[in-house]
């Protein structure tokens, strides 16, 4: 017989009151998951099985005047691996039979697995830019490759090659603070953007909007269905004004007498742009900056030493030297001077005797023709480019009213071209004139600094007393000659007679571009209308539908009269003309063209040639500049290429080489 | 005693419960399983495992009802042995998986001690303390007590199962409280080795200060805490079964019907997160019938305690009883996010062989002291 079992009330009682608290704490959560925050939790459940998978959109193409595809698309096949729960063991096979289909190393494949850091669901590029017939051979072994997918890319095409690189530009996946900038836009990171040129600028164009298709995935990301596909726009299609014939010619005859000249006696001659513009709206047929490189190299993932090899090139071949790089003009800026003094009511008839030499303040000699031109008057001058005759003129109309010309003709403003990054360049002025000096004798100042530090540091070294003696001498005489180029450029703090004169034959302090001298040209040959240069004729949907046309759009008449216009106009005629200085170069051009040499002094390096021109002389319809960097000559090393794009422009067959005379 | 008279004094209020919970179990992991299943396999083979578990467990539940339970106070030191000896072959022997060593493989099955040796803990510490009955006030009187039950856990903690471990502390807690301990001295225990707990892990989290755990042990311990900190990775199973049972809602979205289940967005769907497959695809309704349930069970196995014939019935009564609230508990728990997970199987409901089979042979003693409540010998 067990003993007397009583179990107590309060026991059970707390037993109970324990069980149903716990309870309440389970109902307390579950009613809040399910009866209050039920709906966010729909949205959690949703959003856990839906998937966007973008689809891109294909880049708006870009055409030049006549419908010819510039920049083109092309599908490109890309291999992927989504990690979706393999094992290293299970991985192994599939890496060897891709390592083999791809003809890549394993290894290759798995430093890129271990790169894409092989997140869950998140596909991990394996190749890109694969040909179809390997694409093919990855369907056939479908069932042996789990995780590998394909996808297609519409990736840039470039049927030219380098041809206009610099102002189309290129595209490359969005940066951070693209990024940050662009948010708003919907753009996300992997994404590509316009980096430079008309890439960059038309952006918005040519991007189009990305497609989706909806998906329902289960928890390894495999697609269960399909809910809905939202097809991608293609970007809308840029038509340039840009005529590839003109602009093939230029190209190929700038880097044709840049070799030439590299080969002869200017080895220094690496770089040169030329801007071909139609004088009637500011329509630019062709553009070019030597050296090029090819934008097609940023479409796909670069390997750095790539990179670094055209990043780190000396000729820098990223500059579009046409709006970016200014130059001083050098005589092709006598036009600007002329004008300015024959609105001052310069006599046009009034003669100057040159002697190859002019006395002022001190003698100034005409290199280039120090026999000198003898009589001329302002035609002639431009005819001969006599430097005699423009100093003379500059020194009796100031610096001050060819500054104001120099603007008036757009030189010194950017030109307001659809590019990003024009330089403005300088017209020459007392405040600049000044900044520059400063900065060469701050750099002065820290120079006799470091000269002071130098010796003090090995005067302490020093020890016997012969030796010191010999310190102080060497100090002395490094600091005087620093000293001594101190004092002579702080004199050269002030704006001297001799600023003015480099001033009016274009050389000293004028900075302008390559596309502001074209600009300048066609303002003369037009007549003294300064157009908004640009590259974009109209713009049009995928479809060919015009969605935006654009016309030519004047930035003002240059202020000065029709005689003044005409004396320049004729000034240039003669330069090709019997007796001028491009006579030797034009004048077996079936087409009766207008020009100027120039040739920027360049101190201790060769000079830069410059050829500005337009044509027809008499009804003019396209202007040209041309510069060589370090080409020596105006004629020998600019004319040419501006020939071959007047031939280009006027359908003319291309002619034998034309040999250079040694004067300008 | 005669099958007749066994079968008039059943609990059938008790029967019903479990049955249903049963019944809803078998539906959940259908619904978790149907298409997690190879196709090459049955859609149904879980359900079916499970129905065999069932099966196997009310036999040996029935079988039990013959014996005398107070019998087993006779041989608790031997049980109490061949305890030991099975959880010691569990290290030895045992199959690993998921990082721990919990099975045994026997033929084509394989079987995890310790859900067996909770109630072999439980017969055993019944009989101890009943041998001990209102000697237990001082805390003196506790210490053979724990190094009872102390063996057992550290045993099964070196498998590691933090979890099944945490069990015997609710039992012997529960056991303690009816065996006359004194409640203050209880909760002061309770409360001391929870501030223990996490004050060391605090001090391991800020200055280093070694923990016999794992690394990753420990996250998974502490990840409920905020499970968005590390979402992809230890946080995932947490926010999936959470997203789950909120997306339930009231109604469900219907059986087979949650995208979480369904799209295998839930981890362990049939076994750790089973009550979030209920919860998702039968809401909240779902939920309250089955609280409903597990309390119908809870209530009427204190009132088997309650009327047990001896002190050695009501303490294996309140151990089953509060080895069931336990396992609840942290199982719901661990799935709505306030509890860590350990890997506690939900009873009666989650798929699982062991649990199932120890689920049932517990009924079974429940039923075998209340058939023998009536303090007359037959």
């Amino acid at each position: 017989m067990p003993k007397k079992h009583k179990v107590s009330q309060r026991k059970i009682k707390t037993f109970i009151t324990g069980i149903v608290l716990i309870f309440l704490i389970l109902l307390v959560r579950l009613s809040s998951l399910q009866i209050f925050e039920a709906e966010h939790f729909r949205t959690l459940a949703r959003e856990n099985t839906l998937r966007l998978i973008p689809i891109s959109a294909p880049r708006g193409e870009i055409f030049d005047r006549e419908n010819r595809k510039i920049v083109g698309n092309r599908p490109v096949y890309m291999v992927q691996l989504i990690n979706v729960g393999q094992t290293e063991d299970q991985l192994a096979p599939v890496i060897s039979l891709l390592s083999r289909i791809l003809d890549k190393p394993v290894a290759e494949i798995k430093d890129k697995i271990r790169e894409g850091k092989f997140r869950p669901y998140e596909p991990v590029v394996i190749a890109k830019d694969v040909p179809l017939d390997v694409i093919t051979r990855i369907e056939e072994h479908r069932a042996e490759l789990p995780g590998v997918t394909i996808d297609i890319e519409p990736r840039r095409k470039y049927p030219y090659g380098k041809l206009l690189a610099h102002t189309l530009g290129y595209i490359q996946e969005i940066n951070p603070e693209q990024l940050e900038q662009h948010r708003d836009e919907g753009y996300r990171l992997g994404d590509t953007y316009g980096q430079a040129g008309l890439e960059n600028v038309y952006e918005k164009e040519l991007r189009g909007e990305k497609g989706a298709r909806q998906v329902e995935v289960d928890a390894y990301a495999n697609p269960v269905r399909t809910l809905g596909v939202k097809e991608p726009v293609p970007g809308n299609n840029l038509h340039l004004t840009i005529d590839l014939d003109v602009q093939k010619a230029v190209e190929e005859a700038l880097e044709k007498t840049i070799k030439t000249l590299q080969e002869g006696e200017h080895k220094q001659a690496r770089a040169g742009a030329v801007v071909v513009e139609d004088v009637r709206s500011g329509a630019i047929l062709a553009i070019a900056s030597y050296p090029a490189y090819n934008p097609g190299m940023f479409t796909g993932r670069l390997t750095t030493g790539e990179v670094q090899k055209v990043l780190l090139s000396p000729d820098r071949p990223f500059i579009n030297r046409a709006i970016q790089s200014t130059y001083p003009p050098g005589s092709t800026f006598k036009m600007v001077t002329a004008a300015a003094a024959l609105e001052q009511d310069l006599d046009p008839t009034y003669r100057i005797n040159c002697k190859g030499y002019y006395w002022w303040d001190r003698l100034y000699t005409d290199w280039t023709y120090p026999r000198g031109h003898g009589s001329l008057d302002v035609i002639e001058a431009i005819q001969k480019s006599c430097d005699v005759y423009f100093w003379i003129v500059g020194r009796m109309i100031g610096y001050e009213s060819i500054a104001r010309m120099a603007t008036e003709f757009g030189l010194g403003q950017k030109t307001g071209i659809d590019l990003p990054g024009e330089a403005k360049g300088v017209v020459p002025n007392v405040e600049y004139k000044r900044m520059m000096i400063q900065k060469r004798l701050d750099q002065l100042t820290q120079q006799l600094n470091n000269i002071k530090e130098k010796y003090e540091r090995l005067m302490k070294e020093a020890t016997s007393p012969e030796e010191k003696e010999s310190l102080e001498k060497k100090r002395q005489r490094e600091l005087n000659s620093v000293q001594e180029e101190y004092e002579r450029l702080e004199w050269e703090l002030q704006w001297h007679d001799y600023d003015t004169l480099n001033m009016s034959i274009g050389q000293g302090y004028n900075l302008y571009t390559p596309l502001q001298i074209a600009n300048y040209v066609s303002a003369v040959a037009n007549g003294g209308m300064l157009y908004r240069p640009y590259l974009v004729e109209k713009i049009t949907s995928p479809e060919g539908e015009v969605l935006k046309e654009f016309k030519p759009e004047p930035i003002r008449r240059v202020d000065i009269s029709r005689d003044t216009i005409q004396f320049l106009q004729e000034g240039m005629r003669q330069v090709t003309r019997p007796g001028g200085t491009a006579y030797w170069v034009f004048h077996d051009f079936p087409v009766e063209t207008a020009g100027k040499t120039g040739t920027a002094e360049i101190y201790g390096k060769d000079n830069h040639g410059w050829y500005v021109a337009y044509a027809p002389a008499e009804d003019p319809e396209v202007a040209v500049a041309c510069i060589v960097e370090h080409g020596g000559h105006g004629s020998s090393a600019a004319a040419p290429v501006v020939k071959a794009a007047l031939s280009a422009y006027f359908d003319l067959p291309v002619e034998s080489e034309t040999v250079a005379p040694t004067t300008e | 005693m005669q099958a007749r008279r066994i079968l008039k004094n059943l609990d059938y209020s008790l029967i019903l419960a479990v049955a249903l919970i049963l019944l809803l179990g078998l539906v959940a992991i259908s619904s978790a399983t149907h298409v997690t299943g190879n196709d090459a396999q049955d859609a149904y083979r879980y359900v079916k495992m499970q129905l065999l578990w069932v099966f196997l467990g009310t036999a040996a539940a029935v079988t039990l009802l013959f014996w005398r339970y107070e019998e087993l106070v006779r041989y608790y030191k031997i049980l109490y042995v061949v305890n030991l000896v099975l959880l010691a072959a569990v290290l030895i022997t045992g199959r690993e998986a998921l990082g721990a060593q919990r099975w045994i493989q026997i033929g084509p099955f394989s079987f995890q001690p310790s859900e067996f040796a909770k109630i072999i803990i439980i017969v055993t510490l019944a009989a101890f303390l009943a041998e001990r009955e209102e000697q237990l006030s001082r805390f003196r009187d506790l210490l053979p007590v724990f190094a009872f039950i102390g063996v057992p856990m550290v045993l099964i903690m070196l498998q590691p199962d933090l979890g099944t471990s945490l069990v015997f502390v609710g039992i012997t807690i529960g056991m303690l409280f009816m065996a006359g301990a004194k409640p203050l001295l209880l909760g002061g225990l309770v409360a001391g080795g929870l501030f223990t707990a996490i004050g060391w892990i605090w001090a391991h989290l800020n200055y280093g200060v070694w923990l016999p755990l794992k690394e990753y042990q420990l996250q998974r311990l502490i990840i409920f805490l905020d499970p968005w900190s590390d979402w992809q990775g230890a946080g995932y199973n947490m926010i999936q079964s959470q997203i789950a049972i909120g997306s339930g809602g009231l109604w469900g979205r219907g059986i087979y019907n949650g995208t979480q289940n369904q799209l295998n967005f839930l981890p362990e769907q049939h076994t750790d997160f089973i009550f979030s497959v209920l919860a998702e695809e039968m809401g909240f309704v779902g939920v309250i019938i089955l609280l409903t349930l597990y309390f119908m069970l809870l209530y009427r196995g204190v009132q088997i305690a309650a009327q047990a014939r001896d002190t050695f019935g009501t303490l294996i009564a309140i151990g089953i009883v509060s080895m069931l609230i336990f396992h609840i508990f942290v199982n719901i728990g661990m799935n709505i996010g306030i509890m860590p997970v350990t890997g506690l199987p939900l009873p009666y409901f989650s798929y699982g062989g062991s649990a199932m089979l120890a689920d049932l042979i517990a009924l079974g003693l429940l039923l075998n002291i209340w058939v023998r409540r009536q303090k007359i010998v037959f």
